[in-house]
Parts: C-alpha cells; sequence; structure tokens
C-alpha cells in the first residue's frame, strides 16, 4: 500500500509541464504504479486544460494583428497534405538483471539510457542518461541488510521505491512511495530484503555521523 | 460583461477565432476528432484548428514570449493532431484535455530545447498520449496462432470472427477491411474491440 504520495501542488505543477524534465520523470513512474495519483493528474489535466482553453487569449491589438497574418489556410493544408498516421511503440517490457535478480522498470524509462553499474558494497548505482542541469537522476540498488549511513541532504533527494523496502528514522517505505527530503532532514535507510529505487537530487548526501563522515565521499557516489 | 470601448476588438477577435469557445460542446470537439481519426476528415481538422488556434497561440506566447516561437507551437501541436488523433479515446476524457496534452508535451520539448539544445523529445514517455491499453491488441497478436486461441475464436459471432481474422491473420488494415466488408470503420473497430474483450476474458479465466 502506498502511503508517501507527491504533494497535490507539485501533481499540478507536472501536470502543467512545468516541472524538470527529470522531476517530471520520478513523478511518472510513481504514477505508473499509484492509481491514485493517476486519478488525481487526470483530473489536474481536465481542468489546466479547461483554464487554459477556456478564454481566447490573443490579447491587445498587435498581438491580434499578428495573429491575423498567419496564413492559417496554407498551415491546414500543409499538414493534411501527408495521410500518414504515428502509431505509438508498444509497451514492452524493461527488465533489469541485476545481482541475480530481474527488475521491472517503469515505462517513462523506455528511451533513457542507463550508465553502467558501479558499485560500493551493498549499494549499487546506475546514471540514467537524462541532461538536466544540476539535476542527478540514477537507479540504486541496496542489497539486503544494506544501508546507508545517516546522512542529510545539502540539496533534495526524491526517491521513488521500485522494488523492495526499506525503512529510515521516519518509518518503513514500500513499492511506490514517492520520498521528498531536503536538508531539514536526517536519516539513515536500511533495507532487510533489498530494494530498487529510483531517485533525483539536486546535490550529494552529507554523512553527518561520527566515523561515516569519513564516508562522504559515498555521497558524491550516491548523488 | 464587456466594457462598450473593448467591444469593437473583442467582436473582431471573434471573428477571428470563428467560433467562440463556449459555443462549442465538447461533444462537437470529441466527434470532430474522431472524424478525423477515423475519416482523415479535412473540414473536421479545420474546425478543430480554427477553435483551438487563438487559444494555441495565447498559450505559446505566454510560455515563449515570442510570435514565432508561438506559431511554431501552433504549427506542431495541429500537425500532431491530425496524425495522431487516433490515439484519442473519448471515453477516458474530453477532447480539450486530449489537445492539451499534445500542446503541453510539444511546449515541453520546445522548452527543454531551448534551454540547453536537448533534442530529446521526452515528453510523449513522460505524458503518454494513449492509455498502455491501446498496446494490448498488438501484444496479443503474437499469441493469436495459439490454437486454443483459435478455439475461443470459433465460439465468437461471425461478424465479430470476420474482422478479428481479417486483422490477425489476413494482415489487413482496419480500413481495408472497412472497406472491404463496406462497414464504417467505427464498427470495424468497435467489432474488433469486443472480440478482443471476449477473448481476453477466455484466456485470462484459464491463467488464473
Ligand atoms: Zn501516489
Amino acid at each position: 500500500m502506498i502511503k508517501h504520495h507527491p504533494q497535490l501542488s507539485l501533481l499540478k505543477t507536472y501536470c502543467a509541464g512545468e516541472l524538470p524534465a527529470s522531476i517530471s520523470v520520478i513523478i511518472a513512474a510513481h504514477i505508473e504504479l499509484c492509481p491514485h495519483c493517476q486519478q488525481q493528474v487526470e483530473a489536474l489535466t481536465a481542468k489546466a486544460a479547461k483554464d487554459t482553453f477556456t478564454y481566447a487569449y490573443v490579447e491587445d491589438e498587435a498581438e491580434q494583428s499578428e495573429f491575423a497574418e498567419i496564413d492559417f489556410a496554407s498551415m491546414i493544408d500543409d499538414i493534411t497534405l501527408d495521410d500518414g498516421i504515428d502509431e505509438i511503440k508498444v509497451a514492452q517490457p524493461i527488465e533489469l538483471s541485476l545481482n541475480q535478480n530481474t527488475f521491472y522498470l517503469p515505462q517513462v524509462l523506455r528511451n533513457l539510457e542507463l550508465s553502467s553499474w558501479a558499485s560500493l558494497g551493498k549499494l549499487s548505482r546506475s546514471r540514467v542518461t537524462l541532461e538536466d542541469a544540476s539535476l542527478h537522476t540514477s537507479l540504486l540498488h541496496i542489497d539486503a541488510d544494506g544501508s546507508v549511513p545517516e546522512h542529510t541532504h545539502n540539496g533534495f533527494e526524491i526517491t521513488l521505491l521500485l522494488e523492495g523496502s526499506f525503512k529510515d528514522e521516519m518509518g518503513e517505505y514500500t513499492k511506490g512511495d514517492f520520498i521528498w527530503l531536503d536538508g531539514k532532514h536526517t536519516h539513515n535507510p536500511i533495507t532487510e530484503h533489498g530494494c530498487l529505487c529510483l531517485t533525483v537530487s539536486s546535490d550529494s548526501l552529507h554523512f553527518t555521523q561520527g566515523l561515516s563522515k569519513l564516508l562522504n565521499p559515498i555521497g558524491k557516489f550516491i548523488y | 460583461m464587456i466594457s462598450t470601448t473593448t467591444n469593437n476588438y473583442r467582436s473582431s477577435m471573434k471573428q477571428n477565432a470563428s467560433l467562440d469557445g463556449q459555443e462549442i460542446d465538447s461533444k462537437t470537439l470529441s466527434g470532430w476528432l474522431n472524424d478525423i481519426a477515423e475519416k482523415r476528415d479535412k473540414r473536421a481538422f479545420a474546425s478543430i484548428f480554427k477553435w483551438f488556434s487563438p487559444k494555441i497561440i495565447g498559450f505559446g506566447r505566454k510560455q515563449f514570449n515570442n510570435p514565432a516561437l508561438a506559431s511554431e507551437l501552433l504549427q506542431e501541436t495541429m500537425t500532431n493532431v491530425w496524425r495522431k488523433a487516433h490515439l484519442y479515446n473519448s471515453e477516458k476524457g474530453a477532447a480539450t484535455t486530449w489537445v492539451y496534452t499534445v500542446m503541453r508535451n510539444i511546449s515541453f520539448d520546445m522548452l527543454r530545447k531551448m534551454q540547453a539544445n536537448h533534442e530529446d523529445t521526452l515528453s510523449d514517455d513522460i505524458w503518454p498520449l494513449a492509455e498502455a491499453q491501446n498496446s494490448d491488441e498488438h501484444v496479443f497478436a503474437d499469441h493469436l496462432m495459439d490454437k486454443q486461441i483459435a478455439q475461443y475464436l470459433n465460439q465468437l459471432p461471425d461478424n465479430q470472427k470476420q474482422i478479428v481474422q481479417g486483422v490477425y491473420f489476413q494482415d489487413l488494415s482496419q480500413e481495408q477491411l472497412a472497406k472491404n466488408l463496406n462497414i464504417p470503420l467505427g464498427t470495424v473497430k468497435s467489432r474488433l474491440r469486443l472480440a478482443l474483450t471476449k477473448l481476453r476474458q477466455h484466456i485470462g479465466a484459464d491463467n488464473d
């Protein structure tokens, strides 16, 4: 049962197409797993459409005359000259084999490349090749009984649990949970049976406790 | 409601837009989309175009603050409406919602291209224009030769069997079938949908 969802305001911005690509991708991945948010998004999109299309926007006279100059008739002719249609690609399961496990990745990743996996102890990470300024998108796998030492986030980190479960000081998370953390939070995720996450982070993690401060290079690794 | 000073320009704007938004009901709009999908109806397309173009241009100006880009958004959006209308499902939502999705997707890719010169077209993966179910029919086709399915096929009413055989065994397009059988394309589609639903129920029941 999914307990953690993107906030309504975030979903609204998502529907308006106003979020960075990587955040849009991780929300889309959550929606594939979450019928509740899927419904929300349908309603929000219908509302955005209604708001956008209820009024003609061509406002002042200058704009209006520019508008009048567009040759709509020839645009229509150009477009309809070609009778072809665009078929959509059939949705194929995207399989990922990792440490003798098979995972299925969200469809939204279908056209994105994954970098080769880098491992550090029980952590494995692959970058999702999605150039998006300072935002990094990754797949992160933690083997059974693995953990990420207590850390805080310099920027923010969004985690979508694709498979398995983990817990931290704030609770237990299961498949589909969407967790947004920022500098206010400090946590130490532990997984008993292993988990696969999709993450978007804006900055490296920062380890906060004792010896694990020595691990700060891992923070860069995960970011 | 409208002050007299702006009355003139409002009414001329109305002429530009040809059809005022409020007066077109959503049934008419989705009817036009279906006509584009099923009959490649250019008049329906021109009507859709006239209704949406001032709104898309207006949205584009807000997004890009540039008339040429707003015009590009219009051209690209309407091209997609023409080429992808078959992905619209009137049972799933209003025509305005679907056209908005098409426009928002193009605008997103255009902005991404402007900001960092990314040539990718991620938007249709983030916000699919059609339900994933639309592809079931194709996936399903791979298994259709299965003997058991052939049996179920025989249990279908003749008019549905005819369509399934035409599409999956004789490789006819739905348009060709409609022509051959002298029935509307919409009928071909709905019979096919019915038949596949029934077949799937059988198969699902056996796999449980
Ligand atoms: Zn949700």
